[in-house]
């Protein structure tokens, strides 16, 4: 570790003691539920494996086998421990394979989560139908928090495990295979599934599963066929199998494939047929399995691919024949929601542009827009905004980055523009009428190596042009150093001297769209240039105003301008070139002048080249179609080689909105103190204060369940943490419910009584005077009522002790306006988003208060002296959004409280505004996992979403696809957070900060963050492989992972593009803006209009399929099978009472489904149906549906009259 | 001059795929030379006529519209392949028990392909004097709920005045608030709504019946006779108990439990002659699983003589396969429109003698809506289906034919009680044991809120106010028929072949059969036609 990261963790670490001392000052004689903070200092991964599986010597293997692989092929090397007996002390097989699996996924998630002891139940062994053992493991609920991944790969250790112990493979039966089925399909149905696997694909999995997979029953619904199975236990879905067949097996096939290619033991040659989608052909697939012979299925996979080649147009052409292009993918698609639109169809022309670089915001799971894209999409992506992707991943978040190209827009003027200037974006909005592309799309190569997609052919941008330009043997560096030339946007004149000079590609800027251009529109465009004629001094080309030529300028995405009778270009010199014209200067006569220049000269264009002169191949040439794509034809008659502009595009759709909101549990809670339905369905505790069920009852008593505890100095009993006699701490006190015999708890921490053999309890059912306790409160700390407007409590506590918390800590909670989340800390919730270099002037600091913070120069190791100089981000230093810093504020003003009025301590932070909040220490915690990690302020941005380190977000476990999580202040996490707050059921230690990190190690956090690419260049070879479509881990770009366990672990990530700010566009995403679904779907369907990439047809159907008719239906179902309820008191009824009033009070009893809420779709439905042409079996769908609507909700016999009968 | 008898005419014309209308069968078999005119009629027929009219006859007898060439159609001559070769057997399922395993003994199998030809085709000529066809329950045109709460009341409060009338007299009953403020220890009855059924701790049931005054709980010793019953019950149907009230009249002991049921004493009424009805269902025309095949063999055997006797044709149900039923159903759609699978429907339907009187109720693949009672088909849909005239009707419907009275009803529910009911007292291999729990209900679709859904009406329609001589339902694509108190349950296969969700939830459907009843003596004959 370098001594400047050696400084900078000791500073995190001796501010963070410091907070540690005042909050155990603090707790040492509180009234809190331990004496002590709660949250304990991990100090490795290693150790928190070992304690959370409680077999000893993981640690230390752990440790060993850390420096030399990852964590996946640890994992498999401590299965071959656990398999040889060498780690671990088990008896049996099963137990080996248990340890083994169990010690993977703890490994695979750092040891933060409850997975590995909750998610997997047991591993067994049963028996095949040939008397063979086979191994079964039981998966339950909790491995959800696992993540696909680790999941998976628990299945292949398991697997591997099996191998190595020598137990044989599961032959699963037929009716298990359809069970699978069945089961993922209920599963999906009741719980949801992220991916859902179709039943082919299911039975293709289970079929060659070599270990079955089961679980717990996890849902009340049971499959209806394939019940009562011998070896399924269960006639209910198993949730946990479920996840990992679906989410883990079905999705992450591509990863696991990766680590079974390096394991001679196991062999999952099904992982291709799968991760090609080839389930079909599974007979004859089979067939070269058993033969075993390697021969023939090369041979077979040979064939397959000929076969895809002669899918193809032309069957004689061999792939060369055809310009590189990816395939077409849809899943994105799939589940479109109302008022999220889509803003490219699949590798749809027009749509985002694939640009290959990481921007400092950028990698990790983003997608760079240009914020001037993000304007003209009417603001619907916003700075955080996730999106549903074609590839390389599944989802990203949107990042602003205005170093790429922006969108070009037909104006309604005509104008055809460019538009890379977020002004100018809005200034001109209202004007656009198409879209007609979308502009680049930033993706970093890591993105492709993460999702082991292969690499897509990049577009020709000024990285590589440089690299192809010093290549010609330009020196590039003379250029670069010259202040008259500007590289990157050079003249038009210079781009032609370069490609001319050096035989390089013609510059990007002026190297136009010619692939998505037909062959014949291209010869009919020449065609018409040759007609055209050079006015305005030589500044603008003048052509004919036909459909074709418009058409085929605005798809080469040429500026220009569309006038009634003609289309004028500008710096059309290289354009005409490309087309193969020769310019010539003639001298005129003056007489029949157009288009002279001030010399008196002429310009006259010479075609070079008649359509015949077209090769074959330049004629043919075309990825789906023959003669769609141009550029051959352009090659052949250009006097320049001329590279595809944008060869791959990627289709995207808006996903989840970006968010950056207080964390509120629904109502809000200030204190976790208990009042049952005192306080009214407010749960307003000086309401329930003055509360009396009868006139007879004293107000304020409430009989309410919490946890009995005894003093033991002077053996009273009472429900608080200090005796209130003798003020001495309180210890539960736990009592056999059958013979109320006193138990204490074992060193487990199990309370049985040994003569009952049932569980002990504390839990009593107690009046507590909440009067009391509130004004004792309020007088604690020295409040008034007026301070606050409402202090509202819980109706009841889930915790196993039921141990409530002070009443004090809500009032000041109230009085700051700040509210408690299940565990007694507050929270705030922001999107993920990654940053590794920012500037002081983007975060609203000083260049001084970053020297505070041990910034000292900037990314190119000049002096930080000025607010827009990069500076490296540290690892743990995270950037607020403008809501976030103003919630930490109040947090902090209430901690301040706190402290003074509770405590009796001094106050923490006394902080004045904002600024003084840069350098505080925070938590960072994300849902699903059970350990914070310690973050530090370094500034503020008005993009809604929490900008850290792309370490900062991989130790919590997330990646920024749209992934949320919280901030916490630190000293209210060591101040009020405690375990015996937690809910006393499955989960309910996650998402609790059970221990802390108060360093990152990089060889310790989510692994996906070490595949992002540090670089600040990608070489040439790079560009070129992608036209290859090679394998991204064949390609040399230098990742994270590359530098783990060196000295520049912590610095060095490098980036290629710089963007202006990392909050551009608009700070809301349009989706939060507008105001009723109804408006965002208006729009969502109005914006597929104007963009040229979408099928608005497609749209409209998908908003009606997945959107409207579920409503409907659903709707139309619910109200048909009912519950009701009663407006009075609330008493719900499966079925309508005979009497019709409430039978619990007499009181009204309404429907909970009226029509109202069935139909309010179905005319707007309808509607877009016949407006954007949607298929007949739609519209017939909705028709029946009507008609439904009409027979259930009018009366035939006195149909209601529309308003035409009163006119 | 021989005359060419009706039924070597209609041979004839069945042989070249034509149907006929009697009256043209007649003016044909009456003309000098009946053999020349009816060649004379075929050659004369237009294109695409399926059914020789009178009109034909008559433009043929004068000559005027010899024109066209011979049609092509004598190709196609079609077997009966399910003609009976051997007779049909006749069955009479044993009344006492119910039990009755279609599939072994009463099924015909295909019989070989040859058959006699001439002798086969029947003389369909029938009077329709002696035919009856009455409907009642049809409320077609006449829902009148608007889904407000107030329908919901009403239509259960129906519910338990009618079923209710057929249990009063059997208990002294009470209402539920005159019980709770009853002695304790006295001997009570109660006639209500089955609300709520739930096991206590220490393993004995609590059923809570509902009145238009009230709920009151009842409970039943796990160790006394009628918890076997306990099993059977379904939310919503009604029910007489009778008790002995605990000591603080909180709840009542039960003695014994009554079902408004089909009285064993139910004599059926038959018809005066040897007429036969064909109870189908579940015809799924659109699908890619229709089984056309079998439909066709089905519809020509209608023509022999085996099927003569068969003048009444019952459709429960799932005409077409409909749209938007399940996800992405237009994946596996054999006709996407709808509209054109009511077409392709009445083109089948064509198919089988014109004499026919057919009877249909929608199924819940049908265009109308799922709620039940579901309303006959919409006037669009019954333009469409005009073949024969058929009468469209509500489901559930009674028809009457001929004194025999049919109770029709898609089936829906029938998923729910298999599902709620131990496997013994309802399973899909045993649909019409499911059908006997219907019948001792006296209700086609007891339980609210979960499986079936309900569209809420002034009156239950659903409610079996009247015993049925048989009761013919559909829907779960499996055969099965049996008597229950001297009812005939019936429900019918389908014509669909095994779907992939069907494969995926292990059902394998009985397609391609028709049962048919003697209208005289309720037997059943299974014919089998895939």
């Amino acid at each position: 570790m370098r001594e400047a990261d050696r400084q900078y963790f000791q500073r995190l670490e001796s501010q963070l003691d410091e907070a540690f001392d005042v909050a155990e000052r603090a707790k040492e004689g509180s009234l809190d539920p331990e004496p002590e903070v709660e949250i304990p200092v991990a100090k490795d991964m290693a150790d928190r494996v070992e304690n959370i599986l409680g077999i000893e010597g993981v640690a230390e293997r752990v440790r060993e086998l850390e420096g030399q692989m990852s964590r996946e092929e640890a994992a498999l090397e401590l299965a071959k421990d656990f398999a040889e007996g060498e780690v671990g002390d088990y008896e049996t097989k099963a137990g080996k394979v248990e340890g083994a699996v169990r010690t993977a996924v703890a490994l695979l998630t750092e040891g933060v989560v409850a997975a590995p002891i909750e998610g997997i139940d047991k591993v067994e062994l049963l028996e095949n139908d040939d008397g063979t053992e086979f191994v079964n493991v039981y998966y339950a609920g909790p491995i959800r928090s696992a993540g696909g991944t680790a999941q998976a790969l628990s299945v292949l250790v398991a697997d591997y495990t099996r191998a190595l112990v020598g137990i044989e493979q599961y032959e699963p039966r037929q009716e298990e295979i359809e069970r699978y089925a069945e089961e993922i399909g209920l599963y999906d149905k009741e719980t949801g599934l992220q991916y859902t696997p179709k039943s082919k694909e299911t039975k293709f999995i289970a079929k060659h599963m070599p270990i079955m997979l089961d679980g717990e029953a996890t849902g009340d619904e049971e499959v209806s066929g394939f019940r009562d199975l011998e070896r399924v236990d269960t006639n209910s879905a198993r949730g946990g199998m479920c996840l990992v067949m679906a989410e883990g097996i079905a999705l992450k096939a591509p990863k696991i494939q990766r680590y079974t290619r390096n394991l001679d033991e196991v062999d999952w040659p099904w992982l291709q047929d799968l991760i090609d989608g080839n389930y079909g052909g599974d007979d004859a697939a089979e067939a070269d399995e058993d033969d075993g012979d390697d021969g023939d299925e090369e041979a077979e996979s040979a064939d397959d691919a000929d076969e895809e080649a002669a899918a193809g147009d032309d069957p004689d052409a061999d792939e060369s024949a055809g310009p590189p292009r990816v395939d077409e993918s849809t899943k994105f698609l799939r589940d479109l929601i109302a008022g999220r639109p889509v803003f490219s169809h699949p590798c749809a022309e027009g749509g985002f542009r694939l640009r290959y670089g990481r921007a400092r915001n950028h990698g990790f799971a983003t997608a760079g827009v240009h914020p001037a894209a993000m304007h003209l999409v009417d603001d619907f992506l916003a700075t955080g905004t996730q999106i549903k992707t074609e590839r390389p991943g599944k989802a990203a978040g949107v990042v602003p980055v205005d170093s790429i190209e922006g969108p070009t827009v037909k104006l309604a003027n005509g104008d055809v523009r460019r538009i890379d200037d977020p002004e100018d974006a809005l200034e001109i909005r209202n004007g656009v009428e198409k879209i007609l592309d979308l502009g680049e799309y930033l993706v970093n190569y890591g993105e492709f190596v993460e999702n082991n997609h292969p690499l897509a052919p990049a577009s020709y941008t000024y990285e590589w042009w440089v690299q192809d330009l010093e290549a010609a043997g330009a020196d590039v560096q003379a250029l670069e150093d010259d202040p008259h030339v500007d590289l990157e946007f050079p003249t038009a004149d210079r781009a032609l001297e370069w490609a001319t000079e050096y035989d390089a590609p013609l510059h990007p800027e002026y190297t136009y769209l010619w692939h998505d251009l037909s062959v014949d529109s291209f010869c009919s465009l020449a065609e018409t240039v040759a007609d055209g004629r050079v006015t305005d001094d030589g500044e603008t080309l003048v052509i004919d105003h036909t459909d074709v030529v418009r058409d085929a300028l605005e798809t080469i995405v040429i500026e220009h301008r569309q006038r009634e009778d003609r289309l004028e270009i500008d710096d059309w010199n290289p354009f005409v070139r490309t087309l193969g014209f020769e310019i010539r200067h003639t001298a005129t006569d003056g007489a029949s002048v157009q288009g002279s220049d001030p010399g008196g000269r002429v310009v006259e264009l010479e075609r070079t080249w008649t359509d015949d002169d077209l090769s074959e191949r330049a004629r043919n040439w075309g990825h789906e179609e023959v003669g769609e794509n141009a550029i051959e034809a352009v090659n052949e008659v250009a006097p320049f080689a001329v590279r595809e502009r944008a060869p791959t595009r990627i289709g995207n759709r808006m996903g989840r909105p970006e968010k950056s909101e207080r964390r509120d549990l629904s109502p809000p809670v200030h204190t976790l103190f208990p009042i049952g339905e005192a306080g009214g369905a407010q749960r307003d505790v000086a309401k329930a204060a003055k509360h009396a069920e009868t006139m007879s009852d004293t107000p304020g008593v409430v009989e309410i369940q919490v946890g009995r505890k005894r003093c033991e100095n002077c053996d009273s009993e009472t429900f608080k943490n200090r005796c209130p006699d003798c003020d001495e701490r309180t210890t539960p006190d736990y009592r056999c419910p059958d013979c109320d015999q006193r138990v204490d708890p074992d060193e487990a921490g199990r309370v049985e009584c040994d003569r009952c053999e049932v569980e002990a309890t504390c839990v009593e059912t107690r009046e507590i005077d909440v009067h009391e306790e509130y004004r004792d409160a309020l007088e604690s700390v020295g409040e008034r009522e007026n301070a606050f407007e409402i202090l509202k409590g819980v109706k009841g506590l889930s915790s196993t002790t039921k141990t409530p918390e002070p009443i004090e800590k809500g009032i000041l909670r109230a009085k700051h306006d700040v509210s408690s989340f299940k565990d007694g800390t507050v929270r705030y919730d922001m999107t993920d988003l990654p940053v590794t270099s920012v500037r002081a002037s983007e975060l609203d600091v000083d260049v001084g208060q970053l020297q505070a913070l041990g910034y000292e120069e900037d990314v190119h190791g000049e002096p930080l002296t000025h607010e827009d100089q990069l500076v490296e981000l540290k690892v743990q230093d995270i950037v607020l959004s403008d809501g976030a810093a103003e919630h930490m504020l109040q947090t902090a003003d209430f901690i301040d409280d706190l402290l003074e009025q509770y405590y009796g301590l001094d106050p923490f932070y006394e902080l004045d505004d904002r600024q003084d909040l840069v350098g505080e220490l925070v938590f960072g915690m994300a849902p699903h996992t059970s350990a914070a990690t310690v973050g530090r302020v370094i500034g503020f941005t008005s993009a809604a979403v929490g900008y850290a380190h792309p370490y900062f977000h991989a130790a919590k476990r997330r990646n920024c696809d749209g992934d949320e999580d919280c901030v916490m202040l630190l000293m209210d996490g060591l101040l009020n957070f405690s375990i015996s707050f937690l809910p006393d059921k499955r989960g309910g230690r996650m998402d609790a900060p059970l221990v802390m990190s108060s360093r990152i190690d990089p060889a310790e956090i989510d692994d996906e963050a070490h595949n992002m690419d540090i670089v600040s260049q990608y070489p040439r070879e790079f560009y070129l492989a992608t036209r290859e479509q090679a394998d991204p881990e064949d390609v040399d770009v230098q990742i994270a992972e590359d530098t783990l366990g060196t000295d520049g672990e912590y610095t060095g990530f490098e980036h290629t593009h710089d963007t202006t700010d990392i909050a551009m566009g608009p700070d809301l995403s349009a989706y939060k803006t507008l105001g009723s679904m109804m408006d965002k779907m208006d729009a969502q369907l109005e914006l597929s209009r104007k963009l040229a990439a979408v099928d608005e047809t497609d749209v409209a159907e998908r908003v009606i399929e997945y959107h409207f008719l579920p409503d409907l239906i659903g709707n139309l179902r619910a109200f048909s099978r009912q519950e009701t309820r009663c407006l009075d008191c609330g008493e719900k009824f499966r079925r309508m009472p005979l009497t019709g009033d409430c039978r619990e009070c007499g009181g009204r009893v309404n429907l909970t489904v009226h029509k109202g809420s069935v139909n309010k779709y179905m005319q707007t439905a309808i509607q877009v149906a016949e407006e954007y042409d949607c298929r007949d079996y739609t519209k017939q769908r909705l028709e029946v549906l009507e008609r439904s609507l009409e027979s259930i909700f009018e009366n035939d016999k006195n149909k209601q009259s529309g308003i035409e009968d009163f006119m | 001059m021989p005359l060419e008898g009706p039924a070597r005419i209609v041979s004839e014309l069945t042989s070249r795929g034509y149907n006929a209308e009697r009256e043209a069968v007649t003016k044909i078999a009456s003309a000098d030379d009946s053999r020349a005119v009816l060649e004379r009629v075929i050659e004369s027929l237009p294109e695409g006529a399926l059914v020789v009219t009178t009109d034909h006859v008559d433009a043929a007898l004068d000559g005027s519209q010899l024109t066209g060439p011979s049609s092509d159609r004598s190709g196609d001559s079609t077997d009966a392949a399910a003609q009976s070769a051997a007779s049909p057997s006749t069955t009479d399922p044993s009344v006492s028990t119910g039990e009755s395993s279609p599939n072994s003994t009463h099924e015909v199998g295909p019989s070989p392909v040859e058959t006699e030809g001439s002798s086969s085709v029947a003389d369909r000529s029938v009077d329709p004097d002696l035919r009856s066809l009455e409907i009642s329950n049809d409320m077609t045109g006449a829902s009148t709920g608007t889904g407000e709460y107030s329908d919901f009341v009403s239509v259960f409060r129906d519910r338990l005045d009618r079923l209710g009338s057929k249990l009063r007299s059997r208990v002294n009953h009470r209402p539920a608030t005159a019980i709770e403020s009853m002695p304790g220890g006295e001997e009570v009855a109660m006639v209500g709504l089955v609300n709520d059924v739930r096991s206590t701790a220490s393993g004995h049931w609590l059923v809570e019946l509902e009145d238009a005054t009230g709920t009151f709980p009842w409970l039943v010793m796990k160790d006394r006779e009628y918890v076997d019953l306990v099993d059977e019950l379904l939310c919503d149907e009604v029910l007489a108990m009778e008790g002995t009230l605990a000591d603080d009249s909180g709840i009542a002991f039960v003695d014994s439990m009554h079902f408004p049921d089909v009285p064993r004493t139910h004599e059926p009424s038959t018809a005066d002659r040897p007429v036969q009805a064909a109870l189908i269902s579940d015809v799924h025309v659109g699908s890619q699983e229709f089984m056309a095949d079998a439909w066709n063999r089905f519809a020509d055997w209608l023509h022999t003589e085996a099927g003569e006797r068969v003048e009444y044709l019952l459709l429960a149900g799932d005409m077409v396969e409909g749209v938007g039923v399940y996800p992405d159903q237009d994946e596996e759609l054999d006709i996407v429109d709808i509209y054109e699978q009511y077409e392709a429907f009445n083109e089948h339907l064509k198919r089988v003698p014109g004499d026919l009187e057919i009877v249909m109720i929608p199924g819940n693949h049908d265009a109308v809506r799922l709620a039940e009672p579901q309303p006959g088909f919409d006037e669009e849909l019954r333009e469409i289906m005009s073949a024969h005239d058929p009468r469209i009707v509500s489901n559930p419907s009674m028809v009457t034919i001929e004194g025999v009275s049919v109770l029709m009803y898609h089936g829906v529910s029938l998923d729910e009680v298999i599902a709620e009911l131990p496997e013994e007292k309802a399973s899909y291999d045993e649909p019409h044991r499911a059908m006997y729990q219907l019948l001792k209900k006296r209700h086609v679709a007891p339980q609210f809120g979960g499986h079936t859904r309900l569209a809420p009406e002034e009156q239950d329609y659903l409610a079996i106010d009247e015993v049925p001589d048989i009761f013919h339902t559909g829907h779960v694509h499996k055969l099965g028929f049996g008597k229950y108190h001297n009812v005939l349950a019936i429900n019918s296969g389908c014509w669909q072949a095994q779907t992939d969700f069907q494969k995926s939830v292990n059902i394998d459907p009985d397609a391609g059969y028709a049962p048919i009843v003697d209208l005289d003596t309720l037997d059943v004959t299974v014919q089998k036609f895939s």
